[in-house]
């Protein structure tokens, strides 16, 4: 390996729908680009081997483990992070959704439940209860045990997220 | 007007929703250092030699510390006194050094570069031959002092009255070192109890440790300030708690510390001082900001977990009286430290919500080479339920009772002699029991399909009962500012604006509530014990309606009606029943904060000490279905019925249930910190621990009675541990049920159950 | 966690792919759900990363034989109609069975039949599939059978310096079906034991069986007393034992070997079950 190579690398992403460009070593996790470089510290890290999901966010629209992809990886595509679902102080149905069903409680599964549930709604507009919590099984929440969430899910189906 | 008591969102919902909640790992300060831990890979061994040379030539790493660099002022027989290994390991997963560094991958780079040079010694995991005489000493040097204002606190929680001392008798068992205790509860003539009983039963029962698994991984944040004080941002349950013990362990002044709690991503009684002796130690020895968020690995092998433990139990019982006496003997592994070790607080809880004319119960906490023990929500809890719970049906069974109906009849009542010695607080056990008789779930017990089971367990939580203080403010826009020194744990901010809300008279929305700071804010207790609501929810009541007295006073004069003929309603003052006459609480704020103020500010204050507990009793039901072929366990239908005093927010009650309820899951189906023979950890992350996923979960229905506490702020009760004081009981009982023989051993995983259904 | 350091450079082409693989040191990375996790770890740390994640070998290829891109991932896999319509069923299955959907949208079936995990789920599918692997290596593309390419834990007939560009499965006879069984690790997800199997139903009789097994034992594998016994219209379970008795089987102390042994048989038979269901217009 030559240090030109190990050397920092030019990535360009537009995240949330703004075009940034960072220069990174290799190595940088895409949770570790957004959260340390742009500042998008919405973006949990809960784990180190790829399982909880706290990390969740949309690349090209669809949901990723953003512990689980080298920066590098995801250079010339879009992501969407926490930050980008609603618009500014505005919560989008999705959140107000969980907002409304005690969908979180410490918060900290939130952002990546979030982003699994656009997902989900994403792929299956209706889901039934077993779909939701099939959808959901990449995503550990230890406060809620769950009931929460999956009614927040299935208030935001019927608000029509994923229409 | 009426906030408390309505389903609302919770107060901190928009910024967690919206990714802008700043939890500690989110905080960057200038000049910041990021550490990272090297574990001991032994279970217990002597180090020789930390050899760092390769580590500090890494571009990036800073230092690499030691104990001996760390400028402690004293030692102690605590993991918090102990931040990292002095000489002797202790566990494998201890850690050793601390590697600082710029960026976080040079830390890590450096920790992977740290030679750590030892001598092993024997591991000491058995409990039964660890307190043997003869055995190896899990601790060769054994470290003398008290544990402190830790353990205490929990141990109060769950019930234990002034400590008991053992009565001479229960020293016969010759011990060793590792051994501590017995601790010992005797009342009447035990035995004779049990052999007059219609009806006997006893079994041994051996539990896991179990990891807490808050999402967010243990953290905190030191940052030197010029004037030679330190602020620590931190990830934890206790503000004040963490600032007495580290200016204790460092030997400062606690003027010279401030404290400030971080938003925590769930604690659950794990988050107590485990970071920061680090951070300060090293914020300290180098002289810039210095912040540690373990990584799940680093906290699954070293933090702080609920503690196994094997459990001997015998009970008797009469089918016309229910439950009359019980022997026990409790091993609890406290592991190479006892922070938060319940060993003085099974023996009576093993008792349950139930009257008993005679028990000897004993206990001892067993030093092991496996991590300290740590509180795990309704620390002890888990553990002797799935004892008590699986024997008093197995008693009903015997005598040819309802399991409920036993259950009914031996339900402690107000004034009842405990297993401590103290009269019961008032408690509303035969409420709880009634009700569950009356869910449909229990309901279906006797119509179910081959192979499937229901099963019910009845468990209490005593509640801490911490002095607190609060303020309130009246704020120049008429809004009032709530200063409470708790962490928010579990939603009780949500609550605390309910109650600050109602009784003050203003919109939700004008409440804001500052909290967890110790340079500025009113003393709080930890949050643990179920205790935080119930005591500082009652200051802030209190400190609420100073305030209002002080506003009705001052718009009194300004309105000239007698302070006793105003009321506040939705933030206007008005004489009582004339909303047109109303002026707004801002009209009269502006004029006692604003530059040309013409009367002292508005600044209320409330102190409370509750005194007596007010129990919270639960009923867990629990239906699973298992495939005897593969023993594996589905949980099908699961129901709470539990006293809450009062549902301040029915919501936020129903959220903590439920989530109690699946850890009650996650107990007794998947959860287990393994060790092999050497105390290598098996089961250090997330490929080998299983917490309950969506998919493994059914809903939690939960059906809450309200009977309200005498003490607690309109009538709540502590909740958010009882919630997890049945479920491991039921689930067995319902895992018995299906598979028609008993499991006396969690996590009840399939190979055990497999085996179970097929007698192998 | 973070991975040491390593060099990076993305494969213009699968010929530039197979040249950087000449450097020892190198690896190439498709969507990395393994080997990010194990260099996040620092048990893998590759020199340099070769990026394929853009080469055109994305997508599914319905003709005489489905032609499955080594890129695609297992959620697009797992969507696949083509699969079912051939009585493949079974493919799409292990495919869905894989993680949970975040890993399913990253990981790809090439990087897993490459990585040769001995607890992954592909191979159950493709072994009852008789499929094939096609690489592309310096000297061009050749084809592997599926028996002849896995050949122990994390082992495979890849060559040092070959990509998996493609896998190749065959259509089996008509009133053909198949189905894929699994018990997963709580924990993990990965399976502690998974079995697929294919059958073709005639008159009445199974005609022919490919039974693959996953999970259990350092190297998938076929279960050819189980198939016997399927032929025979004996009790597959039992025969199955019989296939694992032969095993090096995975125990620990979760899930003992013992354990191990029995619930590989149990889900044998399931598998050979669902799939004659199936086969005989069931539709399960
Ligand atoms: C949380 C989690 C859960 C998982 N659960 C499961 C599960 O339940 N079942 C299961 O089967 N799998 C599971 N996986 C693994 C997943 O299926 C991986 O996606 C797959 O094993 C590897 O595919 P990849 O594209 O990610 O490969 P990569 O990680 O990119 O590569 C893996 C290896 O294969 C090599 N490689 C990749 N592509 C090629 C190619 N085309 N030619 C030659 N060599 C190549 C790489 O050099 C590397 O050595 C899980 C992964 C994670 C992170
Ligand atoms: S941080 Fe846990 S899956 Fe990414
Ligand atoms: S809300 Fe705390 S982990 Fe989900």
């Amino acid at each position: 390996m030559s240090d030109q190579d190990t050397a920092l690398h030019r990535v360009t992403l537009t995240v949330n729908g703004t075009s940034r460009t960072l220069d990174i070593e290799p190595r940088t996790l895409l949770v570790h680009a957004l959260r340390n470089e742009l500042s998008l510290t919405g973006t949990k890290i809960g784990c180190d081997t790829s399982q909880c999901g706290a990390c969740t966010v949309l690349i090209d629209g669809r949901s990723f483990k953003s512990c689980t992809v080298l920066a590098v990886q995801a250079d010339g595509t879009s992501v969407t992070t926490i930050e980008g679902v609603g618009s500014g102080r505005e919560l989008a149905a999705v959140q107000e959704a969980f907002k409304q069903h005690h969908g979180l409680q410490c918060g900290y599964c939130t952002p990546g439940m979030v982003l699994a549930t656009v997902e989900l709604l994403n792929q299956n507009a209706n889901p039934d209860e077993a779909a939701i919590r099939h959808g959901l099984a990449g995503n550990v929440c230890r406060c809620t045990g769950y009931s929460g969430i999956v009614d927040s899910v299935k208030a935001a189906a019927a608000a029509g997220v994923g229409k | 007007m009426s906030i408390v008591g309505t389903d609302r969102p919770r107060i901190d919902a928009d910024d967690k929703l919206r990714g802008a909640t700043r939890y500690l790992g989110d905080l960057k300060p200038h000049g910041l250092l990021h550490g990272r831990l090297v574990l001991a890979m032994d279970a217990h061994a002597t180090i020789n030699r930390v050899i760092k040379d390769a580590a500090l030539a890494i571009p990036g790493v800073v230092a690499v510390l030691t104990a001996e660099d760390l400028p402690t002022a004293m030692e102690g027989p605590m993991r918090q006194f102990e931040p990292l290994a002095r000489g002797e390991i202790v566990f494998q997963g201890q850690p050793v050094a601390l590697v600082l560094a710029e960026t976080e991958a040079a830390a890590e780079d450096g920790v992977e570069a740290v030679i750590v040079e030892t001598t092993s010694h024997a591991a000491v995991l058995d409990l039964e031959a660890a307190i043997k005489p003869d055995s190896p000493l899990a601790r060769i040097r054994q470290i003398g002092g008290e544990m402190e204002g830790s353990a205490a606190m929990h141990v109060e929680a769950a019930g234990e009255g002034e400590g008991a001392p053992a009565p001479a008798a229960a020293a016969a068992e010759p011990v060793s070192a590792n051994a501590k205790g017995p601790h010992r509860q005797q009342h009447g003539d035990a035995t004779a109890a049990l052999a007059g009983s219609e009806a006997v039963v006893k079994g041994t029962f051996r539990t896991s440790w179990v990891h807490q698994t808050y999402m967010e991984p243990q953290g905190a944040l030191a940052i030197p300030e010029v004037d030679g004080s330190v602020t620590i941002h931190s990830s934890t349950q206790g503000a004040f708690y963490v600032r007495g013990m580290v200016a204790k362990l460092y030997g400062v002044d606690v003027s010279t510390v401030r404290v400030v709690g971080a938003p925590l991503g769930g604690a659950f009684g794990g988050k107590f001082n485990l970071i920061d002796p680090l951070v300060m130690g090293a914020a300290l020895a180098v002289g810039r900001p210095v912040k540690l968020q373990l990584t799940r690995s680093e906290d699954f092998a070293s933090g702080m977990p609920a503690s196994a433990c094997i459990l001997e139990l015998e009970l008797g019982g009469t089918k016309a009286t229910g439950l009359t006496a019980f022997r026990s003997r409790i091993l609890l592994d406290q592991g190479a430290y006892g922070d938060w070790a319940m060993d003085g607080a099974v023996p009576v809880m093993i008792g349950g919500p139930y009257r008993w004319s005679a028990w000897d119960s004993l206990s001892y906490g067993v030093t092991t080479n496996r991590f300290g023990t740590g509180a795990y929500r309704g620390p002890g809890g888990p553990q002797v339920v799935f004892a008590l719970e699986q024997l008093v049906d197995e008693l009903a069974n015997k005598l040819g009772v309802d399991p409920l109906e036993l259950r009914l009849k031996s339900a402690a009542v107000e004034g009842d002699t405990g297993v401590d010695g103290d009269p019961w607080a008032p408690v509303a056990g035969r409420e709880v029991i009634e009700r569950t008789m009356q869910h449909p779930l229990y309901k279906k017990r006797g119509s179910l399909p081959a192979n499937e089971g229901i099963g019910v367990a009845a468990g209490v939580w005593m509640g801490a009962r911490f002095p607190s203080a609060a303020t309130c403010r009246v704020d120049q826009d008429g809004g009032i500012t709530v200063v409470t020194g708790a962490v928010d744990m579990s939603g009780t901010n949500t609550s605390f604006a309910a109650i600050a809300a109602d009784t003050f008279g203003v919109p939700i929305e004008s409440v804001r509530i500052s909290y967890a700071d110790t340079a500025t804010a009113p003393h709080a207790p930890p949050s643990g014990g179920s205790g935080v609501t119930y005591s500082v929810g009652q200051s802030i009541r209190l400190a609420v309606e100073d305030a209002k007295e002080q506003l009705l006073d001052f718009a009194s004069d300004q309105m000239d009606v007698a302070a006793s003929d105003l009321e506040v309603v939705d933030g206007m003052v008005r004489p009582v029943g004339s909303p047109d006459r109303g002026k707004s609480v801002a009209h009269f704020a502006e004029q006692v904060t604003g530059f040309v103020a013409t009367a002292p500010p508005i600044e209320g204050r409330g102190r409370f000490a509750p005194g007596n507990p007010s129990p919270s009793v639960a009923c867990h039901v629990a239906h699973v279905r298992i495939d005897p072929a593969t023993g594996e366990v589905e949980t099908l239908d699961y129901a709470v019925i539990q006293d809450v005093g009062k549902a301040l927010n029915p919501g936020l009650v129903r959220g903590q249930l439920q989530g109690g309820a699946v850890q009650s899951i996650g107990w007794a189906l998947y959860e287990e910190l393994q060790h092999d023979e050497y105390g290598q950890l098996l089961t250090g992350s997330f490929m080998q621990y299983a917490v309950p996923r969506a998919d493994r979960v059914p809903n939690v229905d939960v059906d809450y009675i309200e009977v309200p506490s005498a003490i607690g702020p309109f009538g709540a009760k502590g909740i958010a541990e009882a919630a997890v004081m049945a479920g491991t009981g039921a689930m067995a009982n319902a895992v018995a049920a299906a598979v028609g023989s008993r499991i006396r051993e969690l996590p009840m995983t399939s190979p055990r159950v497999w085996r179970a259904a097929n007698s192998r | 966690m973070i991975p040491a350091q390593f060099a990076y450079r993305r494969a213009t082409s699968v010929a530039d792919a197979v040249a950087a693989l000449a450097d020892p040191d190198a690896k190439v990375i498709a969507g990395g759900h393994s080997l990010v996790p194990m260099m996040k770890l620092r048990l893998a740390r590759p020199g340099t990363l070769i990026d394929i994640g853009g080469l055109p070998l994305r997508g599914i290829a319905d003709g005489a034989e489905i032609v499955v891109g080594s890129l695609t991932s297992h959620a697009d896999l797992a969507q696949a109609a083509a699969f079912a319509a051939a009585g493949l069923q079974a493919v799409a299955e292990c495919a869905a069975a894989v993680g949970d959907v975040q890993v399913r949208n990253a990981g790809t079936i090439g990087g897993s039949v490459a990585h040769g995990d001995p607890a992954s789920d592909a191979p159950a599918g493709l072994i009852a599939a008789d499929a094939r692997i096609r690489v592309a290596g310096a000297a061009g593309e050749r084809e592997i059978a599926v028996d002849a390419f896995f050949q122990g834990p994390f082992w495979t007939a890849l060559g040092e310096q070959e990509l998996v560009s493609a896998i190749v499965f065959p259509k089996p006879a008509a009133g053909s079906a198949s189905a894929y069984e699994s018990i997963e690790d709580p924990a993990s997800g990965y399976p502690l034991v998974g079995a697929a199997a294919l059958v073709t139903v005639a008159g009445g009789r199974v005609t022919a069986v490919r039974i693959g097994v996953t999970g259990v034992s350092g190297t998938p594998f076929r279960a050819t007393n189980a198939e016997a016994a399927t032929l025979a219209g004996a009790p597959v379970a039992d025969a199955a034992r019989l296939d694992i008795t032969g095993q090096d089987v995975f125990g620990d102390t979760r899930f003992d070997e013992e354990y191990r042994r029995h619930i590989a048989a149990v889900v044998i038979g399931r598998a050979v079950e669902r799939a004659i269901a199936r086969a005989q217009g069931g539709s399960q």
